[in-house]
Parts: structure tokens; C-alpha cells; sequence
């Protein structure tokens, strides 16, 4: 069906800055009566009033979801009573010193911060890349769907990369209310139940994933009360593509096609909607801010895009995401200008308004440049592929974006006048709490019982219902899988995939610790980047080739004390990055994450997701965390804090807030290097990341590959200062890895490890099947393995 | 081991979300097979004239939002008509793995019965021992007793008209991979069938995701194994059995 231009003129010239407000609040455009003025100015230049279609393209571009406004503000910070002035999160610690690094490793990083996701090299021919997005504010009203296409989006996303590149991967972070929360202490009607929200989303993320063929093999789920109003859904995409295709460049004269789903009245606005706070109206008014999914019309699109991209048919691609068109088409015409024709978009659904079409996100939409001469063969492909295409317009040389409906202009807007958002000027503060160094202890009479009680919380608990649900196989590149060891489920350390035609992998891994951004934001940004880095080297990455994601989400960062929270995380993370010469190389952040009810805001807490890929030199030299040999013996490297805040034991003893750990990055690192070198050379049986649950939990997740039993003596164990045996098994500190070591291999390590800390703890056995821990005589724990994983594997089923 | 000459022509039909191309072309080729992938809008009956294997990948044909694999079997009729029929009445094979499994049934080339949801009513992805019951089944020949292969599915519960008929398939050797575990609750523990001619085979485990030993689970497999990854063993099988009959 052909449509006809439906648009108004809307007189702004004249108002005042209150009624400017009052129109962005009516036409619900999230723009601040600051934004607004801006606008007028610009009408009042060009001596023209605008029209709705070009107020929405506005308010688009200058969203929070796509200008990263808050990220770019000027932040006037306070420290404790020390003031400082951040120009720039995003400039001053992420982009800046990744370039540093980029500079520094030449070849590695091949495409950064301006592409759909950013490129490292794998193997001088081929690239890999990694994305997350997080879809947190349509998960909250509608799991099932906003998982859905959260998972969908982040996957055209790798398919606009360069372009076109091929998602080989996923993964998925989820952060939730408790499972077993009661619904009466849900503080307002509409807000669906953690387990509602649980099971939906890890639907919406199951049959998208699978359906796309695409493997879904790394995550977490966190759990928090404050998530109940704002769960987070992080979804995460990695791809290959060859250097070749990585580059592409908008030029005049091309031909702007579309190819995939049609364009309907699913998710007007979604990007102006998540830009703002989710109230106890959001359920009943934010309804079509949601998309529906399908993902056979985005697998169709795929195959078109990546045959395309083989026959090099394409100069420029891009997906439709949040502001779909909009963001889509007229980011590619943003330098060039060309003309848009929207009666040619074929539509859902009769009755949408010009703008409506134009801003529509309606979901599987790719957007292409290609010469006019390649149009037959994209035909072709179209048809093979079963996939509808048409061609929507042209760029050219004029610098202005404009776009036709039906004969007449809707939209004629010069980008040089709209290129800059204004800056926004926010306010920033973090007094560092008062924090024990430690919080009074129980005593060891009851280590017993709280080993069972920290793999029983819902932070340690198996994710296997879950990851059992999400095809973790397909295209069978899955080396380490999520679920391994010798009887197949237990926890391992981050995923490792090989790739089509190469002898060489890459790793995913991840990190998020809410919990220690409660107590100390600048060590969770250290700890969390230190987790990511430990992860890949552990399970077989070279420390030397790493790029890392960030992704932020918060509540409202207009409140001085939540975003003062935030700043002291980013420099934490800028100074991670640069200890392990370890760039970003692609990231997001998510904000108004807060809930009006009562006329108070719950916000959750300032949420960090780390999240990296290493390369990995040889796939056959990768490392699980599962015990494999009788006779091993099992050995700690790197030193453990005499410290307990923001520890899983910490809170399930329900113990008083004390201070987290100190990472030091330059010892860790080091640690790193080492154990890479003897990773690579075949003496590692296995290790393990200490972390969430600390000594006690990594040594019965290791345990549970149920071939041998366990002796450890934690009295040998490498401390800053003496450790109660609570602290030494239950501390979350970070640079920690337990490895398992074939006996005749322990001189090679102690050479390699020499002047660093490695303890030798303990052996495996077959003498018995039991994770024995002593303190040199005096038994602290003494436990079935068996019955310690029947409690951890099947805690989450009874709920999920 | 014979040499590998090309000898042998397979061709994998490829559906709007089929996605199980990729690593069945793979395993295909790296046994010996020249290998044909060609999306169903392509697809014409003259296309199968010297083919030997025709292959149905898994995947999620058409989304499989009615009934698995029953858009793809009419979609087979309307391109093919019965080509796929007289493939296998001149001696042809056919496989099907997974959506595959579920097209072969759609297409009445297997023992009657359909692949419905699992009981737990859940994806389950996981690795999964299969006994290997038709000993004499061209696809099975190298294999041991027992094997293991993935499984990624959700509708891959095995029913007949009733359970007795199952059984009964297994008595009359149509079942070739039964599970160790019957954790989808299929009648039976049916995780394979032939047909009488041993020709067609539809199964719902992934052996193409079991082809190297390093896709194994327990990075102690290769060492406490003498055999090769099972998935290679049972496409070496059925490329032997085709390249036999034209020596």
C-alpha cells in the first residue's frame, strides 16, 4: 500500500522557554526546555516554522539513547569536599586512553567507537568484534518482547558492523529482583514479579538466539531488590568479518535500500522512551514503545546482508534501531544529505502519519548504500533469500537531509546547523563512607554451614535451567562451553570459540559487581575490569590482545550523589584499562534506571557490566575450570586480602558493611603474564577465577566435575596479613586463580612464578569424594560433593 | 583409510531460518563429500540429477511457528514436487537432522509419527549417550554401542499412534539411535529412524557439532577415547556406504 504525507507545521518561533517545555512534554520528545530553546534558535535562523516530522528527527538525534549526552556533559565532581571539573566521561576515560593503547599495540584495535561495534584483529586476516546493548526499559513492561528484540537489536548491530559482519556468538546479562521476593513487598500495582520479568526475558532472549542460529554461550544474572523496578537486560552480540570489509564510507550517488521487516506502529519512540524514568504510569502509557520480534525475517536479512557483503555489492550499512529511519538513514546522509521517499517504505499497517514512519522501530530492518549499477543482483539476492527490499532513496553532495512523502517535503533539515546537541552541565558528588576494615566475624565453629549457605544464595546457584534453555552449540564453534567438565555442568570461567577457517579463537568474558559500587565504586570499576582481563587469560586469551566493552547503567543521573557515583566508577575502569594496556573498544550506558512511587525515586545501584574478548592463539590450548586428574595438587596464585565487604558471605551472614578489597592492578598483570606462559605451554589441568563466594566457592565449583576429591590446608594459603580461616575462604578478593597442576610441573611454575605470590594448598584424590578443608590440624569443613552440588545445581529450578 | 576423490555429491537444502548449514557443510566436506548448498527459492528437481545425499540441516525452518518443519515440506512440495521422493526410489539417501528430522516426517518419508514438545515443555541443549540400535544402518557403521552427539530442541519428543507402534518400530530395526536418558520423553527413547531401506535417516542429536574431538565437553574425551569424534565416524559412515555401491 502507498501512503500519503500526513504532517503539521508547529509554530515554535514565538513561544516562550515555558511553552517550549510544555510542547517537548506534549509531544513527548524528551528534550530539556535548554534542548528547546536550541531548537527555536535554529527555526528562528533558517526563518521557518517546523514541522512535526522534524522536531521528532530532532529529539531523536539529541536523545539520551543515541548523543550520550550525560557521557559528554561537563560534571561539575566533589570528592570529598575536593572539587574537579570532568569535561567528558566518555572523552577523558574511555576514548582517551583506549587511543593511547591503540597506538601503543599497532594493528590490534582496527576499528573503534564510530562503527556498530568495534573491530580487533584476530589473525591478520580476519577481525572480531563484541557489542552490548542493554534493552532495560521495554524488559520492564513487556520481558518476553523487550528481551526479544533487545537480543535482535544487538545482533543487527553486528550485521551493520563494517560491512557486515558475521555473528558467531552471544551472550546475556540480566540483573533482577529476588526470585523469592513476596509480591506484597512490590511497592507499586503494575510492576511485574522478578520471576515474571526472569522468565520472560530469558525467553525473549531463547527464541531469538535460537532461531538466529546464534549461539548463546556467555552471562550472569545478578540479584538485587532495587532491580524489581528496573530490571536490566544487557544483551551481547560478538562477530567476525575479513579486515576487507571492516572500512565503509558514505559517498554521493548512491542508492539508500531497506531490507527486511516492514515498517508498522510497533515502537514509536522508543529511543525518546528510554531516555527517560519508568513511573507507575509507564505499564499503561509505554505499551507501543515496545517492538515485536521476528527472527526469521532478521535470519533472512542476514543471509542477504553477508552474500551481499561476499559479492562486495555494499559500500555502507547500517541497522534500524532505536529511532529507526531516523537514526538509521539519516545518520548515513548526516555528511553526504540525499533525499528520502516515504510512500515507497512498504507498511505493516495503513495510518501512519509521516513521522510515524519515519521514527518507527519496527524490528529486522536493515539500512544499505549501494551503487545504483548493483541494484539487480541485490534484487537477486532479495529473492533468494526471501527477504522484501526496496530502494527508499539517494544520497548526494547537498549536505541536507531531505524527505519526501508522497510529493511534498515533510523534512528538509541541514545537519551542519543540528550536528552538536548543547552540552548539558551536571552536578557530581561521592564522599567515601566510613567502612570497617572488617566486620566483626562469627568464628569457624559454623564454615560448614555457611559453605552451604553461600552456594545456596541465588548470586552462586547454577544458572543451568537457564543456560540450558538457549542453544549454546549451534554452528558447533563452541570450544568452551558454559556447562563442561566431565559430567557436563559445571560453571566455567568464559567462553572460547574457534572460527571458521583460522587456527586461531577468541574468548568472551565478563564482570559485574554491583555490591562493591554500593560500598566503593572506583575499586568495582577496577575489580570488575580486573575479573574480565582474569577470565580471558584464565581459560587461554594472550594478556597482550584483549579489548574491553563498558556498559553503564544507573538511575537518575541529575542527582548529584547517584552520578558522583558514576564518575568514581569511570576513573576507575580508565585506570584499569590502562594497567593492563587493555582498550575499549566499543561500550553503552543506560540511565534513568529509577522508579517514581510514593513521590520517592528508587534508583538501582550504579551498575557496571565489563565485558572483553581475548584472542586465543590456539584452541587447543584452552584451560576449563573443572578438576580433572587424582594426584593433582591444586595451588592459589596471587594474595588474599584480609578483607570481606561486598562479599556474598558478607551478606548472607548478615554481617555489618566493611570495606572491599584492594585491586592492584600492576601486581595482577604480572600475575597474568605468568600464568599465560604456563597456560601456553600445557601446564595448567585447570583453573578457576576466585571470585563471587571466594576460595571456599571456586574450589567446590571445581570440584563438581565429580572425578576426584579435594584436600586443601588453607593455612599455606599467600595473605597480606593473617586471615581468619572466614576471610581466607569466603574474602572476594581480586587477582586470584586456583589452578590444578600435574605434581612433576610444580618446579616449572614455581620458576616462572618466582617473586609472585602462588600458594600450594591442597591435592585431589581418589581416596574419597569429599572437599576436605583444614586449617593445619584443625577441620574447618568436611563435605559430600555430592551433596554440595545437589544444593547448587538445583536451587534456580525450583523457581525458574 | 580410502582416499577421498570427490566422489561422492551431497546437497543440503537451505530454508529461511535453516542455521545448521554452516557446520553440516563442514562435516560434510571434511569427510570426503563435494558439497551443494542451495536456498529453497533456487532449488529446481534437475538440481538433484547426480546427487547422492540430500541433506536437511537443522534450524528453524520459516520460524516453525505452526507445526516444526510442516511450512518447509509444503515449500519442498511446491519447488520440488516429488523430486525428493524419486531421489530416494533411484537409490538416493536422505538425511535429516534436528528441523531436518522434523521435515523427513513432515514429508512421509519416515516411519509414521510426528516430533512434538518436549514434556518438560523446554529447550533443552545438551549432550546426550545414544545406543546405537540398527547395527546394520549405513549410517552407523564404525560407531560402538554407544555414542554421544548434542541435542538442541524443543519439539523432539518421538511419538507414534501410540507407544506399542514404536516399539514396534524398534523390533523391526527402524530405530537406529535410541537415548540413554529419555529426557524429552519420546516413545520409545526414539532419537533416530530409518526407513526399510536404510536410506533415510532422520535423527535429532547434532552429530555435525561432534566432528573434532575438541568439541567435546571433557577436555579428557580424546584421551579416554580411542575412537574418533562421533560425528565424523557417522558421516565417514554414510560417505563410505555411497562411495562403496559405485566402486
Amino acid at each position: 500500500m502507498s501512503s500519503k504525507a500526513e504532517f503539521i507545521h508547529i509554530p515554535i518561533r514565538d513561544l516562550s522557554p515555558e511553552q517550549l517545555l510544555a510542547l517537548s512534554e506534549d509531544m513527548k520528545l524528551s528534550l530539556s526546555q535548554e534542548d528547546m530553546v536550541e531548537v527555536q534558535k535554529i527555526y528562528q535562523k533558517w526563518n521557518r516554522e517546523p514541522t512535526d516530522v522534524e522536531l521528532e528527527v530532532i529529539a531523536q538525534t539529541w536523545s539520551e539513547h543515541c548523543k550520550h549526552r550525560i557521557f559528554s556533559a561537563t560534571i561539575a565532581h566533589q570528592k570529598d569536599g575536593q572539587a574537579e571539573e570532568v569535561k567528558s566521561l566518555f572523552k577523558t576515560f574511555i576514548k582517551d586512553p583506549s587511543e593511547k593503547i591503540f597506538d601503543a599495540k599497532p594493528g590490534f584495535v582496527l576499528s573503534a567507537f564510530h562503527d556498530n561495534a568495534g573491530f580487533i584483529d584476530l589473525d591478520g586476516k580476519n577481525a572480531v568484534c563484541l557489542k552490548v546493548e542493554t534493552h532495560n526499559h521495554p524488559s520492564a513492561i513487556e520481558p518476553y518482547a523487550g528481551a526479544n528484540t533487545g537480543l535482535g537489536g544487538v545482533i543487527r548491530d553486528i550485521i551493520g558492523a563494517g560491512k557486515g559482519a558475521t555473528p558467531t556468538a552471544a551472550l546475556d546479562v540480566f540483573c533482577f529482583g529476588s526470585p523469592d521476593m513476596k509480591q506484597e513487598e512490590i511497592l507499586a500495582p503494575d510492576v511485574i514479579h522478578p520471576l515474571g520479568i526472569m522468565r520472560g526475558v530469558v525467553r525473549g532472549v531463547r527464541d531469538y538466539g535460537n532461531r538466529m542460529g546464534i549461539p548463546t554461550v556467555g552471562g550472569a544474572i545478578a540479584f538485587d531488590d532495587t532491580y524489581t523496578y528496573n530490571p536490566l537486560v544487557f544483551c551481547g552480540a560478538a562477530g567476525v568479518i575479513e579486515h576487507q570489509y571492516i572500512d565503509k564510507e558514505m559517498k554521493p550517488d548512491l542508492k539508500i535500500i531497506v531490507i527486511g521487516g516492514r515498517t508498522g506502529k510497533d515502537g514509536l519512540k522508543g529511543a525518546t522512551f528510554s531516555s527517560a524514568a519508568l513511573g507507575e504510569d509507564s505499564h499503561e502509557e509505554d505499551n507501543q514503545a515496545v517492538q515485536i520480534g521476528n527472527p526469521i525475517e532478521e535470519k533472512k536479512a542476514m543471509d542477504f546482508i553477508l552474500e551481499a557483503r561476499d559479492q562486495d555489492l555494499i559500500e555502507f550499512v547500517t541497522d534500524c534501531g532505536a529511532g529507526g529511519f531516523s537514526s538509521a538513514a539519516g545518520e548515513m546522509l548526516s555528511e553526504t544529505g540525499g533525499n528520502l521517499y516515504l510512500e515507497r517504505a512498504p507498511l505493516k499497517e495503513a495510518g501512519l502519519s509521516s513521522w510515524q514512519i519515519f521514527l518507527s522501530e519496527s524490528q529486522e530492518r536493515m539500512v544499505l548504500a549501494v551503487k545504483e549499477e548493483n541494484l539487480p543482483a541485490l534484487q537477486t539476492l532479495a529473492d533468494t533469500y526471501q527477504t522484501e527490499m526496496f530502494v527508499f532513496g539517494e544520497s548526494n553532495d547537498s549536505g541536507i537531509l531531505r524527505i519526501y512523502h508522497d510529493g511534498e517535503i515533510v523534512c528538509e533539515l541541514d545537519n551542519t546547523d543540528l550536528h552538536e546537541a548543547p552540552v548539558k552541565q551536571l552536578q557530581a558528588v561521592f564522599n567515601t563512607p566510613e567502612l570497617a576494615e572488617l566486620p566483626t566475624l562469627k568464628g569457624e565453629a559454623n564454615l560448614a554451614a555457611s559453605i552451604k549457605s553461600v552456594l545456596a544464595d541465588f548470586a552462586i546457584v547454577s544458572r543451568e535451567p537457564v543456560i540450558r534453555e538457549y542453544d549454546h552449540e549451534v554452528q558447533g564453534q563452541t570450544i568452551l562451553k558454559p556447562l563442561a567438565g566431565a559430567t557436563g555442568d559445571a560453571p566455567q570461567d568464559g567462553a572460547v570459540m574457534s572460527v571458521v577457517n583460522s587456527n586461531k579463537g577468541y574468548a568472551m568474558g565478563l564482570s559485574l559487581l554491583p555490591e562493591w559500587g554500593k560500598l566503593d565504586p572506583y575499586e568495582m570499576g577496577l575489580a570488575s575490569v580486573d575479573e574480565t582481563v582474569r577470565q580471558l587469560v584464565l581459560v587461554g586469551s594472550n594478556p597482550q590482545k584483549i579489548g574491553l566493552l563498558d556498559n553503564f547503567c544507573m538511575g537518575n543521573p541529575e542527582d548529584p550523589q547517584e552520578l558522583g557515583k558514576l564518575v568514581e566508577c569511570v576513573k576507575g575502569i580508565a585506570d584499569a584499562a590502562e594497567a593492563f594496556q587493555a582498550p575499549y573498544i566499543s561500550g553503552k550506558d543506560s540511565f534513568y534506571n529509577y522508579f517514581e512511587v510514593g513521590g520517592k525515586a528508587i534508583n538501582i545501584p550504579v551498575t557496571f557490566l565489563c565485558s572483553g574478548l581475548g584472542i586465543v592463539e590456539d584452541t587447543n590450548q584452552v584451560t576449563g575450570s573443572s578438576l580433572r586428574k587424582e594426584g593433582s595438587l591444586i595451588a592459589v596464585i596471587g594474595e588474599t586480602q584480609n578483607r570481606l565487604g561486598g562479599s556474598v558471605y558478607s551478606r548472607v551472614s548478615e554481617l555489618e558493611a566493611s570495606k572491599v578489597s584492594q585491586t592492584d592492578l600492576a601486581t595482577n598483570f604480572a600475575l597474568y603474564e605468568s600464568y599465560h606462559k604456563v597456560q601456553q605451554e600445557g601446564l595448567i589441568l585447570s583453573a578457576h577465577d576466585i571470585s563471587e563466594g571466594g576460595l571456599a566457592v571456586t574450589l567446590a565449583e571445581m570440584a563438581f566435575s565429580e572425578k576426584v576429591g579435594v584436600e586443601i590446608n588453607i593455612a599455606n594459603l599467600a595473605a597480606s596479613e593473617e586471615l581468619s580461616s572466614e576471610v581466607a575462604l569466603f574474602s572476594e578478593s581480586s587477582g586470584r586463580i586456583a589452578i590444578e597442576v600435574a605434581p612433576e610441573n610444580k618446579e616449572a611454575l614455581e620458576a616462572v612464578f618466582a617473586g609472585q605470590a602462588i600458594s600450594w594448598i591442597g591435592e585431589t584424590t581418589k581416596s574419597h569424594q569429599n572437599l576436605v578443608i583444614t586449617s593445619n590440624e584443625q577441620s574447618l569443613i568436611s563435605e559430600s560433593i555430592a551433596d554440595l552440588k545437589t544444593i547448587w545445581k538445583h536451587k534456580l529450578a525450583e523457581y525458574y | 583409510m580410502m582416499t577421498k576423490t570427490q566422489q561422492a555429491k551431497a546437497l543440503i537444502l537451505k530454508f529461511p531460518g535453516t542455521n545448521c548449514d554452516v557446520e553440516s557443510v563442514e562435516a560434510l566436506e571434511i569427510v570426503g563429500f563435494e558439497v551443494q548448498l542451495v536456498p529453497i527459492a533456487l532449488a529446481k528437481p534437475e538440481q538433484l540429477q547426480g546427487v547422492d545425499l540430500v541433506m536437511l540441516a537443522g534450524g528453524f525452518s520459516y520460524g516453525d511457528y505452526v507445526m516444526a518443519g510442516r511450512l518447509a515440506q509444503l515449500e519442498i512440495s511446491n519447488r520440488l514436487g516429488q523430486a525428493l521422493h524419486e531421489h530416494h526410489a533411484q537409490g538416493g539417501y536422505l538425511l535429516g537432522v534436528c528441523n531436518g528430522f522434523q521435515i523427513l516426517m513432515q514429508l512421509g518419508l519416515l516411519p509414521a509419527g510426528s516430533l512434538t514438545e518436549n514434556t518438560s515443555e523446554r529447550f533443552i541443549c545438551k549432550w546426550s549417550h545414544l545406543h546405537v540400535s540398527a547395527k546394520n544402518s549405513p549410517y552407523t557403521q564404525g560407531l560402538g554401542d554407544t555414542v554421544e552427539f548434542p541435542v538442541a530442541h524443543a519439539e523432539g519428543r518421538f511419538v507414534a499412534m501410540d507407544a506399542a507402534l514404536a516399539e514396534q518400530y524398534d523390533e523391526q530395526g527402524l530405530v537406529v539411535f535410541k537415548y540413554a536418558e529419555n529426557f524429552n520423553g519420546s516413545h520409545a527413547a526414539i532419537a533416530g529412524l530409518q526407513d526399510e531401506t536404510g536410506r533415510v535417516m532422520g535423527l535429532m542429536p547434532h552429530p555435525e557439532r561432534f566432528i573434532k574431538t575438541k568439541q567435546h565437553y571433557d577436555p579428557d574425551w580424546a584421551d579416554e577415547h580411542s575412537e574418533a569424534a562421533h560425528g565424523y565416524t557417522f558421516f565417514e559412515s554414510i560417505y563410505n556406504a555411497i562411495t562403496a555401491t559405485k566402486a
